[in-house]
């Protein structure tokens, strides 16, 4: 009884600051319709903050708490409402989504650059783990207590505020209709302002609470994930309900803790559910979920994306592979590998601009279902043994196949519901993966037979060989992999432009609508997810070939979250963005990071300075994610779109492709460095427009364009030239003067009226009012 | 000359109207929609702004209530020029606009639909007294969300925001559609009553027969531009004969 009871408690307190953390994600939710993936983030920030004040610099506890809650909580709020938040309305649900994921890890970038992760920190307990109260044998902490009792309080207070409280119903009312709220005398940025410092504020104070409830230790990654849990009990109350959400934390707590408890002493994997349980019930939650009501009228966003013809793509196919082939000429060996890996997240990208560009659909675990394609091609493609070992085309597809089979699998309790459902489940998926799945290093037997999943948590992924490709030889898997990509990427183009591309743009603009027009979405949702899965699976394989060896580490969320959101940066509805975003995730943090860290190896003196740009450089492109929200079409949109307009001078772009193949015979002669090509390169083609604008006028600018820069400087009208009484009119439009003067003399009116019969609508007004 | 002059009897040239457009234009991104309107609303007159759709009605409504900037012009409220303000201010200067489709808050409760009203200065109480005076029904239903409610109740609510809050000018848009013709003229005959209190009142219909009976003066408006201002029935003659096909 005493241990039911102790186990009780301790569930209790799991579930108060989970009811906590949760209730500051729905605040949110509600008021803004964002779904704040950042708030993991956000506690995890408040609890090293926290630390910091209390441990480091020794400010009183109560002190500390009071500046937390009272300051820090409600100022991150207010300014990510004020530059981030504020600016997500009219855009697609996955736009929001991209944007709080890069906070997310812009919040980890930078709370691993302040507080270095080598360094072991421990967050004690309010009063000490020794303070303690002991009813009937059950030894409660005072720390549990203040859960307990907070949570308590923040379930009525919040329930006070929006029902008995009109900044309550404000809130509540400012996701319907801002401008409404405006009509009404209320400003709707103010009301959605305090909504977000209020979030804030709980995901600040979960955050400080529940460091010391998990065992203390504060670790930038673990403990984002920690509330991340929390958004299963969110879903018990459909992200709307508190009460409800108040209980699903509950039996979020209480579940994990008797878990631990009651479970045979034989389940050797009841530690590994434990941690991979908020995500087994919130799928369990999707599961019964009601459907959404369908969205009437197409909603008007402000993401475009044009679709290439399938040559236009063929012949930027051809154009990467050889680019790839020419670059691989200027790069020493040991760099392959890191282009080899760039190429193969490209890959995996591709399933994104599939699912998210073309459908409208996000997938939040992509490297996972990488996971799982290679686990599967391991255990059935490797032949071979030690460095003869080869990965046959049986693995390669056997893999594929798999990742296709687990995405119906996941995707199936979500498709009935919005995207955002989606996107939760397969969040959920990559947690499940992580915390069961790779930690399946022991033989066990599965199905009869006997064997590790994830050996020894170490796969070594033996290179592919088909028929006369070899892909031990460095050379051969690059050009491969630059082909596979350049071929899949044709492929989504001519999906795309087949007529079940157009359903899926259909389906993405108005589900609707499309559901009326007799189109079976759910079995369309299912489709172009297995598609996009066994893309992302393939590009999983080959990235664990380019590892050669692969832990659990490699198929962390954080590099899932960050390929999405590269990719969304580099615009998600092209294959390019795809490129783009994988080349970045996979190779060009390496890249960039470690010639940092040569850099400050080469010169000591600078060695802080090359610190602090290589740390920069993580929040830098967490900062560009966030930038979608003013640019939700992504890069490339902008880019191709200066590009078209060069059509008219091709000259301009052959001179740029000559002194492209000049830099290039430059740095193939050595005289000028790698990096040096490559930002020239770079620097050339997106100026290019502008260039082209500047040098060729004539061919490049419109009509109106070039009348706008052949007419008379404002400040220069009727200098030399006669002055008439309309004139004197514009200059005070267009200076913004006031106006009603004009009126005085309706006389003069009336004769300008009646010298312009064409618009007689000045005339009536002055005859009949 | 108009039928404000004929019940007024100081003549409208000395007193400034309570709203006036001059030259007012306005443009959704590119596309200019307003191209240089010139309004008035004298004091204590209903002027219905009539027209068929796309004229730029709506738009007009939003630049005066403040929901949209202007490019070019001027808009006086009360002798006092107002051009962009925000809606937030315009609300509380006392310019009350009841948008075109629903005016409510679909996921709120009667009640606290009126309890948002309050923004402009109003108690609660004094709302809720206005509105379930003059609505009975919404006395049934103040617990019920308003999404829930039939399209006239739900213009009812809307228009009991109104009731409560004393504005000097009401922006009505299409009070009317998607509604029943007896509840059309009973919404009428309401804001006929809000007239007769000295409310100045703006209302746009594309269909003019039924703000006729309760217009001192329309205006027509087509293309982003008010062409004829005149008496109700004039306007509305040159209205259905020439662009709403009789
Ligand atoms: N949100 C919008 N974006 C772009 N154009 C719009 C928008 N709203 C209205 N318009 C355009 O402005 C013009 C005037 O519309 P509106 O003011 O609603 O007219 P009315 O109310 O008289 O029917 C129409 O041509 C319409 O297409
Ligand atoms: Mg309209």
């Amino acid at each position: 009884m005493t241990l039911f009871m102790t186990f009780t408690v301790l569930g209790l307190v799991l579930g108060a600051v989970y009811a906590i953390a949760a209730s500051g994600l729905v605040l949110t939710y509600n008021t803004s319709g964002i779904f704040n993936f950042a708030h993991g983030a956000q506690a995890m920030i408040g609890a090293f903050l926290y630390y910091q004040l209390q441990a480091v610099w020794g400010v009183p506890t109560i002190v500390s708490v009071a500046l937390m809650l009272l300051v820090v909580g409600p100022l991150m709020g207010f300014l990510l409402h004020r530059f981030v938040m504020g600016g997500l309305r009219d855009t697609a649900e996955v736009t929001k989504i991209v944007v709080t994921v890069a906070i997310l890890l812009g919040f980890v970038a930078l709370s691993q650059w302040a507080w270095d992760p080598q360094e072991a920190r421990m967050s004690k307990m309010f009063f000490g783990a020794d303070s303690y109260v002991t009813v009937r044998g059950v030894t409660i902490r005072y720390h549990e207590i203040i859960c307990l009792l907070a949570a308590a309080g923040i379930a009525v207070g919040l329930r006070l505020l929006f029902t008995r409280s009109r900044m309550g119903v404000l809130m509540r009312a400012t996701v319907d209709d801002p401008d409404l709220l405006r009509l009404n005398g209320h400003d709707p940025e103010r009301v959605a302002g305090l909504a977000w410092a209020l979030g804030s504020t709980l995901a600040v104070l979960a955050g400080i609470l529940i460091t010391p409830v998990a065992g203390g230790a504060l670790e930038a990654n673990a403990l984002t994930l920690l509330v991340i849990d929390a958004f299963a009990a969110a879903l018990f109350g459909r992200l709307r309900s508190i009460p409800r959400t108040f209980v699903g934390a509950m039996v979020l707590g209480l579940t994990s803790t008797y878990l631990v408890a009651y479970a045979p002493s034989e389940w050797t994997w009841v530690t590994n559910l434990r941690d991979a349980l908020p995500m087994i019930v919130l799928f369990v939650v999707l599961l019964v979920l009601p459907q959404d009501r369908l969205r009437g009228a197409a909603v008007r966003t402000r993401e475009r994306y044009e679709v290439p013809t399938v040559r236009r793509a063929a012949v930027w196919a051809v154009v990467m592979v050889v680019a790839t082939v020419a670059f691989r000429q200027l790069i020493d060996d040991s760099s392959v590998g890191t282009l080899i890996l760039g190429l193969s997240f490209a890959i995996i990208a591709l399933s994104l601009t599939v699912l998210t560009g073309y459908a409208g659909e996000l997938n939040l675990a992509p490297v996972s279902f990488g996971a799982i394609a290679t686990i599967v091609a391991f255990h059935s493609g490797i032949s071979g043994t030690g460095l003869a070992a080869r990965m046959n085309l049986v693995g390669l597809v056997a893999g594929v196949l798999a990742a296709a089979v687990t995405g119906a699998l996941v995707a199936l309790p979500a498709l009935r519901l919005r995207g955002l459902y989606l996107a939760l489940a397969t969040l959920a998926f990559g947690g499940f993966v992580s915390s069961m799945v790779l930690r399946e290093t022991q033989t066990r037997s599965w199905f009869g037979h006997d064997f590790a999943i994830f050996p020894n948590g170490n796969l070594i992924v033996s290179p592919l060989a088909v028929g006369p490709l070899d892909f031990a030889d460095q050379n051969t898997f690059l050009y491969s992999a630059a082909a596979v990509f350049a071929v899949l990427g044709v492929g989504v183009v001519a999906l795309r432009n087949s007529g079940y591309g157009r359903r899926l743009a259909a389906m993405k603009d108005s589900p609707a609508a499309a559901a009326m027009l007799g189109q079976r979405l759910v079995r369309l949702k299912l489709s172009v997810f297995m598609v996009s899965t066994a893309i992302a699976g393939l590009g999983g394989i080959f990235m664990s070939m380019a590892l050669t060896s692969v832990t659990s580490e490699h198929f962390v969320y954080v590099l899932s979250l960050s390929l999405v959101m590269l990719t969304v940066v580099g615009g998600i509805g092209y294959v390019s963005g795809a490129l783009f975003g994988g080349l970045l995730a996979g190779g060009g943090f390496t890249l960039v990071v470690g010639t940092f860290n040569e850099l400050s190896i080469e010169h000591p003196v600078h060695a802080e300075t090359f610190g602090i740009l290589s740390h920069s450089f993580l929040v830098m492109t967490a900062l560009v994610g966030i930038g979608v929200a003013q640019n939700p079409s992504g890069n490339f949109f902008e880019i191709f779109h200066g590009q078209r307009t060069l059509a008219r001078a091709p000259e301009v772009r052959y001179t740029a492709l000559a002194v492209t193949v000049l830099l290039y015979l430059l740095a193939y002669a050595e005289v000028i460095g790698t990096w040096t090509f490559g930002i020239l390169v770079v620097v050339l083609w997106q100026a290019l427009p502008a260039l082209g604008r500047a040098l060729r006028p004539d061919r490049l600018l419109s009509q109106d364009e070039l009348a706008a820069r052949a007419a008379t400087p404002l400040e220069l009208l009727g200098v030399d030239t006669p002055y008439p009484d309309r004139l004197g009119e514009r200059l005070d439009r267009e200076l913004g003067l006031p106006a009603r003067h004009r009126q005085v003399t309706p006389v003069q009116s009336v004769v300008i009226a009646a010298d312009h019969s064409s618009r007689p609508e000045e005339g009536v007004r002055h005859v009949t009012v | 000359m108009t039928s404000t002059e004929l019940t007024a009897p100081v003549p409208a040239i000395d007193e400034d109207p309570v709203l006036e457009l001059v030259g007012v234009r306005a443009a959704y991104g590119a596309i200019e929609v307003l191209k240089g309107v010139d309004l008035q609303v004298p004091a204590g007159s209903v002027v219905a702004l009539l027209g068929p759709n796309g004229g730029g009605k709506t738009t007009t409504m939003k630049v005066v209530s403040g929901l949209m900037p202007t490019t070019a012009g001027e808009v006086w409220f009360a002798g006092r020029n107002v051009t962009g303000i925000t809606a937030t201010e315009a609300s509380r200067l006392g310019v009350c606009s009841i948008p075109e489709g629903r005016g409510v808050f679909a996921n709120l409760t009667v009640r606290e639909n009126l309890w948002v009203a309050t923004g402009t200065g109003a108690r609660l109480a004094d709302l809720e007294e206005a509105a379930y005076a003059r609505f009975p029904r919404l006395a049934d239903r103040r617990g019920q969300l308003a999404g829930s409610m039939s399209g006239g109740e739900q213009q009812m609510l809307a228009l009991s925001r109104a009731l409560g809050t004393d504005p000097a000018v009401l922006l009505l848009d299409e009070l009317s559609m998607g509604l029943a013709p007896m509840i059309v003229s009973e919404m009428y005959d309401i804001v006929g009553g809000l007239a007769a209190e000295g409310i100045s009142i703006l209302v746009a219909e594309q269909f003019a027969r039924v703000v006729l009976p309760i217009a001192d003066t329309a205006a027509l408006m087509l293309g982003g531009r008010v062409v004829k201002v005149g008496r109700p029935a004039d306007v509305e003659d040159e209205l259905s004969t020439t662009y709403l096909g009789g």
